[in-house]
């Protein structure tokens, strides 16, 4: 009986650690939040403005031509792909890996710690990712797309639907799609739409790659408060469990010990 | 002098959004200034100190890091990687 309650209260002092742990990562990930939806909004804003100054440009016949409209066919696919940091984070980055088996020979571009750790390329923090970064990485981007390398090129990432739920998506990016609104043939062109379209392309992809990182870090931030939320509770739960078992085996105890007096004592 | 609604877009967010009445920089093909009721017009804007004149006659300076300028009918975007003020 002894040994029961030795046990039982170590028990109850390794889960307590546990829940000071998940409290502790719920709480960094409670203060990172509001930062990183401040930063996810303003790239969206980025990105839809980008997308509004590309959109008609697309339409005029002298664009599709472009090499960015046409991908090569028999080229590969290209994925960025977009994961954590850490780990702990309920479902976030084995959803993404999951996601990713349906394009097993794409060309993979990661970004996030547990994504560069999986394909063996050098670490990218998606949590510093700057838009320096972001324009480098769409210039290498592009150039491979120009030479052909590539048939299409997306991102995989997570988009951020509430708090409480965040899904794993690809993005695409190029070859670019033109919209089927008629543009208005007013605006004018300096020098040319070709030359536009070639020098805002950068801009248009390092904007999608930013927003998507972005977006991305405030889903993994939520999701981690909600998987640290649930894991709290659990913990919360156990030690309460516990607790009541290792009350009622101090209480045989000593119930025990009583017992034995008394007989003991020849009463 | 009438103005126009002048907004510059970065990926930090909208650094500057206000009427305007002179926004000045350097496109591709040379320095440009866009005032009130310009025609739709779109450039590429090379790295370059630009201007903006604000409605009370303040100016301005910043200085931006390559980008686009899209002039339409009610607004004016500017896009810009990077832009930071340069306020003298």
């Amino acid at each position: 009986m002894g040994a029961d309650i030795k046990k039982l209260r170590n028990r109850i002092k390794s889960v307590d650690s546990t829940l000071h742990l998940t409290t502790a990562m719920g709480l960094v990930a409670s203060s990172k939040i509001r930062r990183a939806m401040d930063a996810m909004n303003k790239g969206r804003q980025y990105e839809n403005a980008v997308k509004n100054a590309i959109a008609p440009l697309l339409t005029s016949l002298e664009c599709q031509k472009s090499p960015f409209m046409n991908g090569n066919e028999n080229g590969k696919v290209c994925l960025v792909v977009i994961a954590g940091d850490r780990g702990l984070a309920g479902g976030y980055n084995a959803n993404i890996f999951r996601a990713l088996r349906d394009y097993p020979n794409a060309h993979i571009i990661p970004i996030g710690k547990r994504a560069c750790e999986r394909f063996k390329a050098d670490v990218i923090l998606a949590e510093n990712y700057t838009f320096a970064d972001a324009v480098n990485m769409a210039k290498t981007i592009c150039d491979g797309f120009k030479a052909g390398e590539y048939s299409k090129v997306g991102i995989l990432c997570t988009r951020y639907v509430s708090m409480l739920s965040q899904e794993a998506c690809v993005k695409w990016m190029l070859p670019l799609v033109a919209s089927q609104e008629k543009s208005s043939s007013d605006v004018i062109y300096e020098p040319d739409e070709i030359t536009i379209l070639n020098a805002a392309i950068n801009e248009y992809v390092a904007g999608m790659l930013v927003s998507a990182v972005r977006e991305s870090f405030a889903s993994e931030v939520a999701a981690r408060r909600c998987a640290m939320d649930s894991a709290g509770k659990n913990a919360q739960e156990m030690i309460d469990n516990l607790q009541l078992e290792y009350n009622r085996a101090r209480q045989g105890a000593i119930t025990q010990e009583i017992t034995e007096i008394v007989a003991g004592s020849g009463m | 002098m009438k103005t126009y609604k002048l907004t510059v877009a970065t990926p930090n967010g909208n650094v500057f959004e206000d009427e305007v009445v002179m926004l000045t920089v350097r496109g591709v093909a040379g320095e440009l200034a866009v005032m009130a009721g310009h025609i739709p017009f779109v450039t590429a804007i090379k790295p370059s100190d630009c201007k903006i004149e604000l409605e009370n006659g303040d100016e301005r300076f910043g200085h931006v890091e390559g980008g686009l300028l899209t002039v339409s009918n009610e607004s004016v975007t500017l896009l810009a990687g990077s832009f930071c003020w340069v306020d003298k």
